[in-house]
């Protein structure tokens, strides 16, 4: 990250959650609708706030539960409005069934996860198995590093979800406890600039509840007996092609963000100290920073690791990631959720699908840490480094590591 | 030559009865009227009122021309059919002008039948069955002393009634025993008679003009029992016959009216006819019937229009049953259906309560325990609902001696259970 | 060509007393004579029959008069008669066959019922409801104009009656409008269309069966913000209302977002066939309480959602049926007024043919009879008003006559009809105790 201070930018001090209200106020949501669950809940006071003191020029609906909040975005987005909301665990749960529907309306709805385990209700620590429980539902889903990524990307994420070749819903995930309640130094961005780079709301131009234009939104009643499975096949087909678009669209908006606003972030994975690594370790969100410092550590101690941050995980950037990891002779993949029946982390199992892509084979191991908002401390990663170093070597990869296990 | 889709002939009950029933089911295709008449149309039985001035002319009209800008039909006046011609689709009328058509409805009515009476067409006389007979006849009511109608039918009583309340001495002649002896037996006419004579009429029945001759401004008749009668004022009324002189080389089969089936169709294609014009199945007889009443118009007009239509509702001709109501110096008669004389007696029955002093008479026919005939003088009942009894053939025997009882409630206890 | 107001009868209210004909006769005739009376009812076997005008649409007595003395109001429907024309002839007499156009000896003409300028005397002074004077003709002269926004021939079951109530309602809600239909008989019927082709011609959404209020709220608060009037409606089953549907819509009704929900309620998930809901009343048959060795229907009471629905302060509850159409149209038109500033909640009890088990000619009977017997109350809310009984509970139908209509209900025991007796009972008090209360104050704005 590079930052150039921009003349009319800002500089404040906040938590991520707060951050993620600043970027709903400047990409101008005219529709939010909340209810709380920790660790979200302050982002919503945030957005209640603001709304109370006309910094945030939206109309708020208190819902009676996520369920409902999902269901009013819809309605309002089907009707032309840019819509924002936050969730988490088993709120995200609970919102599973509006949650499914909205990508195959094409609904381009932002969704913060302030991302929450979901053991019982009690785990609200941090932990991203609630985001990671519905990477198949369709939404795009993109994990911050930092409070200001956070901010950053929930703008950038309007862009990427109105962008006509995608059309999608995105989740912005960053990570409860850690990024939600970590204040850091960060940089508004202005107004005028902001503006030109969201340009005029695009959200209902395909489907819309509108007299003006009245039609009957997804009537796919037929079904396989009625107009044939075709009509079906033609949604879903549609949805992951814009998903595949979604990849360079990602990439351009970042790009573009970079040159206004002259602070870049890599888009869909980010390369450190991977130039002439011979094994790496692989991390998604909050975790990096920590990974980062076991990585410059190891490298002061001469050891030729790198570290691969996947930032865009749905759609999976499976070249970039066979691309970057190709180099190397072996990837520690850490995850702060878990995949049941393949006792691995989700991450995990999408980077060695990617790596079938690999021009030759990349031994990997998984690590699973994090979970229940433990810390995945530098000695986390120390221990990560040197169970990768050892299979780099022809170790036998053995099963998944759990962090945190004996913490 | 001009082009319809419908040409109706006619413009009295029957054809505005198919106007209607056609607009009901084909709002778009053309519809043209032709009438002999110059004016708006209108019914004949409404000018006896003309003659007597309850009417006036201006104001007898059934339908006025916005009526029929409204329906998009095109009404013409003074346009006399002369020839209709079956084979080429087409009627040509007196001033040469041909039409074509592809459904045509015959609705001509009738006309007064003359009798032949030596001396009648050298002597100046009246008919009344055109607005204009109706307008004449009341201009010289107030000039006319002496009357003589020929005929005791309804429009003889009728004109007999206006003239001697116009303060004429009136006469009238008939051939049968008595008046009005198409719709009533010897004792309801008797009844009628009697009020009649009260009101200064003189009603010479069982006899006949045989001669007329000339009389000064007026006319002498010698009558079949040698009497000779002056009068001033000659009115035929000796009833009508359907108007067909048109038809002659037409082809369509015509015995006293223009024969027609149940859809009141004639023997030609594309052609029917209804009203008074034409002679269809009865009620009660197995012969084809002319049954010149205005409700009959009306319904065979109904059925006509939508034949020609096409209009599936359409339900066939259920035969003719004869009746009329008719109110004289204050007074009311009704005649529904046939006398027991018209019936093979097999299951009839005859019902009578009569109070000549009063001027009340009731008669009921029964054959099979239904109604065949209802017939009253001053007695309550309703007509409508009695022809209904006898159109649906129901089946009075559970409600017999109420009914002779009550007549009026009965058949209203009956119309509500069975056709509300 | 309008429809017409017309005077009803029912024979079994009536007790002969007479009042209607003599009302008349007072009204028509200044005479006590009941024999004047334009409207006669008849007495005979212990029934009572009814001889008067039919106010008939092709009138046989107009076509019959030779004067044209008769004619039939283009407005009104009422067939005038012109005395200054008349000529006596009597000839309309026999064009009626209802005894309505009848020879008056004293007043010497033909007289005949004129429904008195749309305010019958007859009706009037009926103490027994024999006589009513049906206005169901303005429904239709109003509403009859308006756009159809539904495809014809939707694909209902033969003689359902949802397919009546959702045509009406959205003729009189109009085209500005956005319509939500979740899962259910209303969109199986093809409201949202089949095969990518719509079956509305407003903005029709099929939503969750779980959130249609929370839907519809985002689109009318954002119409709103914009400064766009867009009704928003729901026309939903009570599956989708009373059961799964309750969260969203009692957070909706809480908020008072400004809404028309309708709930079609046919007691049941009829579309899916014919399970048990919250709102299937006690003893029904259902495939999931079905009758068999042990079982005997189900064993709850239904839910009353309107009623909770009042607790929620809504702008506007009502209860409504298709067998009575007016009264539905009178509420529609208030809950439609309501949702302009609030939340407006209407419950349409709605007979199923098909999972009630009933002949479908029947359903606005058995919709009647649901009423008559207090199987269910029509009643309205709002919170300046209160509660009031739109139709009177007194003196209701056995309740066998209507239980005993339905399929559904034919295995019922003794203990189970007097179990619903119970429950009726103790409804109509609760009802007329909410009726006869202090109004509910206003929720705050």
């Amino acid at each position: 990250m590079s930052a150039v201070l921009k003349p009319k930018s800002k500089l404040i001090v906040c938590d991520g959650n707060e951050a993620a209200a600043w970027a709903v106020a400047a990409a101008r949501v005219e529709m939010v609708a909340v209810y709380p669950i920790t660790p979200q809940s302050s982002l919503v006071e945030y957005l209640a706030k603001f709304v109370a003191d006309g910094r945030l020029a939206a109309e708020l609906v208190d819902a009676e539960g996520e369920h409902s909040v999902l269901s009013v975005l819809q309605g309002a987005c089907l009707a032309g409005a840019r819509t924002y909301t936050a969730s988490c665990g088993p709120g995200v749960a609970f919102m599973f069934e509006p949650y499914v529907r909205t990508p195959g309306l094409r609904l381009p709805i932002v969704m913060g996860i302030v991302t929450r385990d979901l053991l019982t209700p009690q785990s609200v620590w941090g932990g991203q198995q609630d985001a990671m429980s519905v990477r198949e539902a369709g939404w795009i889903q993109v994990y911050c590093e930092s409070v200001q990524e956070v901010l950053d990307t929930t703008i950038m994420a309007y862009k990427i979800a109105e962008h006509r070749d995608v059309m999608l819903p995105v989740n912005v995930c960053h990570d409860g406890n850690y990024l939600s309640f970590g204040a850091a130094r960060v940089e508004l961005p202005d107004q005028a600039e902001v503006d030109a780079f969201l340009g005029e709301k695009d959200v209902n131009w395909h489907v819309a509840l509108d007299p003006r234009r009245p039609m009957a939104v997804d009537p796919l009643t037929g079904g396989a007996v009625g107009s044939g499975p075709a009509t079906f096949v033609r949604y879903r087909k549609g949805e992951c092609s814009a998903m595949q678009n979604a990849l360079s669209v990602i990439t351009e908006v970042h790009e573009e963000w970079g040159r206004r606003f002259g602070r870049t972030h890599a888009p869909l994975v980010e390369r450190y100290r991977m130039q002439d690594a011979d094994y790496a370790l692989v991390t998604i969100g909050s975790m990096t920073g920590a990974a980062k410092d076991a990585v410059d550590a190891a490298r002061e101690r001469g050891e030729k690791v790198g570290l691969l941050k996947v930032k865009t995980y749905r759609p999976f950037p499976v070249q970039a990631v066979a691309a970057a990891l190709a180099q190397v002779k072996a990837a520690g993949v850490v995850d702060r959720s878990v995949s049941f029946g393949w006792n691995c982390g989700p991450l995990f199992q999408d980077v060695i699908g990617a790596l079938y892509h690999a021009p030759r084979r990349v031994a990997a191991m998984s690590f699973i840490g994090g979970l229940a908002g433990a810390d995945i401390t530098t000695g986390h990663f120390d221990e990560a480094i040197r169970r990768v170093a050892e299979l780099a070597q022809g170790a036998a990869a053995g099963g998944t590591v759990w962090l945190n296990e004996k913490d | 030559m001009d082009q319809t889709h419908y040409l109706i002939v006619g413009a009295s009950h029957a054809a505005l009865s198919a106007v209607h029933a056609i607009r009901l089911h084909d709002a778009e295709r053309d519809i043209t009227v032709v009438t002999r008449d110059q004016s708006l149309p209108y019914s004949p039985t409404v000018l006896p009122y003309v003659v007597s001035g309850r009417s006036a002319p201006e104001r007898v009209f059934l339908r006025n021309e916005d009526y029929f800008t409204r329906l998009n039909v095109k009404y013409r006046r003074g346009a006399a059919v002369r020839k209709v011609r079956p084979a080429t689709a087409s009627v040509q009328l007196d001033d040469g002008e041909e039409i074509g058509f592809s459904k045509l409805l015959l609705a001509s009515g009738a006309a007064p039948a003359l009798p032949p009476i030596p001396g009648l067409a050298g002597v100046r006389f009246h008919v009344l069955r055109t607005l204009n007979d109706a307008i004449a006849l009341h201009s010289v009511l107030p000039k006319t002393k002496r009357a003589l109608v020929l005929g005791g039918g309804l429009i003889g009583m009728h004109a007999a009634e206006n003239l001697a309340k116009g303060g004429a001495q009136v006469t009238v002649v008939e051939i049968q025993p008595h008046v009005l002896s198409g719709y009533f037996d010897a004792d309801a006419s008797g009844i009628i008679e009697k009020v009649f004579a009260t009101n200064g009429v003189r009603l010479l029945t069982s006899s006949q003009v045989t001669t007329l001759a000339g009389s000064g401004e007026g006319c002498r008749a010698m009558l079949s029992d040698g009497a000779e009668l002056d009068a001033d004022l000659l009115l035929v009324a000796a009833g009508v016959a359907p108007v067909t002189d048109f038809l002659d080389e037409s082809g369509i089969e015509i015995d006293r009216g223009v024969l027609v089936d149940d859809w009141m169709h004639t023997s030609a294609e594309n052609v029917w006819a209804a009203g008074d014009v034409a002679q269809a199945r009865g009620f009660f007889e197995a012969d084809k019937i002319i049954n010149g009443i205005l409700p009959d118009a009306v319904g065979q007009g109904r059925i006509a229009g939508m034949a020609m239509a096409g209009d599936a509702g359409a339900k066939p001709y259920a035969g003719g049953v004869p009746l009329n109501t008719y109110a004289f110096f204050g007074q009311q008669a009704m005649s529904v259906g046939v006398q027991e004389s018209a019936l093979d007696s097999s299951g009839v029955e005859v019902y009578r309560q009569v109070d000549a002093e009063a001027a009340r008479y009731l008669k009921i026919v029964l054959q099979d325990s239904r109604l065949a005939g209802i017939f009253g003088i001053n007695w309550a009942f309703d007509p409508g609902v009695m022809r209904e009894l006898i159109l649906r053939r129901i089946d009075l025997d559970a409600v017999k001696q109420p009914f002779l009882d009550a007549p009026q409630k009965i058949a209203r206890v009956l119309m509500s259970r069975n056709w509300r | 060509m309008g429809a017409f107001e017309t005077i009803s009868f029912r024979p079994e209210n009536c007790n002969g007393c007479n009042d209607c004909m003599i009302a008349c006769a007072q009204a028509k005739a200044q005479s006590d004579d009941a024999a004047r009376s334009r409207i006669q009812v008849l007495s005979s076997d212990g029934s009572y029959e009814l001889a008067m005008c039919r106010q008939c649409g092709d009138p046989e007595c107009v076509h019959n008069c030779p004067a044209a003395a008769l004619s039939k109001d283009a407005e009104s429907g009422v067939i005038d008669w012109d005395a200054s024309k008349c000529v006596d002839c009597l000839l309309c007499t026999v064009g009626c066959s209802y005894g309505g156009m009848v020879y008056d000896v004293d007043a010497g003409h033909v007289a005949k019922c004129d429904l008195c300028d749309g305010d019958p005397a007859c009706v009037k002074a009926c103490p027994r409801g024999a006589l009513k004077f049906l206005t169901t003709a303005r429904i239709y002269n109003e509403v009859g104009n308006l756009e159809d926004l539904f495809v014809p021939g939707l694909a209902g079951c033969q003689g359902c009656n949802t397919e009546l109530i959702i045509r009406h309602a959205m003729r009189r809600i109009g085209p500005e409008a956005v319509v939500a239909t979740p899962p259910g008989c209303i969109p199986g019927m093809g409201t949202v269309g089949y095969n990518g082709l719509t079956g509305t011609k407003v903005p029709v959404f099929h939503p969750l069966l779980t959130n249609t209020a929370s839907m519809l709220t985002g689109v009318r608060r954002y119409y709103k913000r914009i400064g766009r009037n867009v009704k928003v409606v729901a026309l939903a089953g009570d599956g989708g209302t009373a059961d799964v549907g309750f969260q969203s819509l009692s957070g909706a009704a809480e908020r008072g977002e400004e809404m028309l929900f309708i709930c079609v309620d046919n007691e049941g998930y009829m579309n899916t066939g014919m399970q048990r809901s919250g709102c299937t009343p006690y003893g029904a048959w259902t495939s999931t309480t079905p009758v068999g060795e042990r079982g005997r229907g189900k064993t709850q009471d239904a839910k009353n959602l309107p009623l909770l629905m009042v607790m929620h302060h809504c702008a506007y509850v009502a209860t409504a049926s298709t067998g009575f159409m007016e009264d539905l149209y009178d509420k529609l038109d208030r809950a439609i007024e309501a949702s302009e500033h609030g939340f407006a909640y209407l419950h349409v009890y709605s007979p199923c043919t098909t999972g009630w088990r009933f002949p479908s000619d029947q359903n606005i009977e058995v919709s009647r009879k649901a009423v008559r017997t207090n199987f269910v109350l029509l009643w309205e809310f709002d919170p300046q008003s209160g509660l009031r009984l739109t139709h009177a509970a007194e003196d209701p139908l056995p309740l066998a006559e209507y239980v005993m209509a339905l399929g559904k209900y034919r295995h019922l025991s003794e203990e189970q009809i007097a179990h619903i007796e119970g429950t009726i009972a103790q409804n109509v008090k609760f009802v007329k105790g909410l009726a006869a209360g202090v109004p509910l104050a206003a929720a705050p704005a």
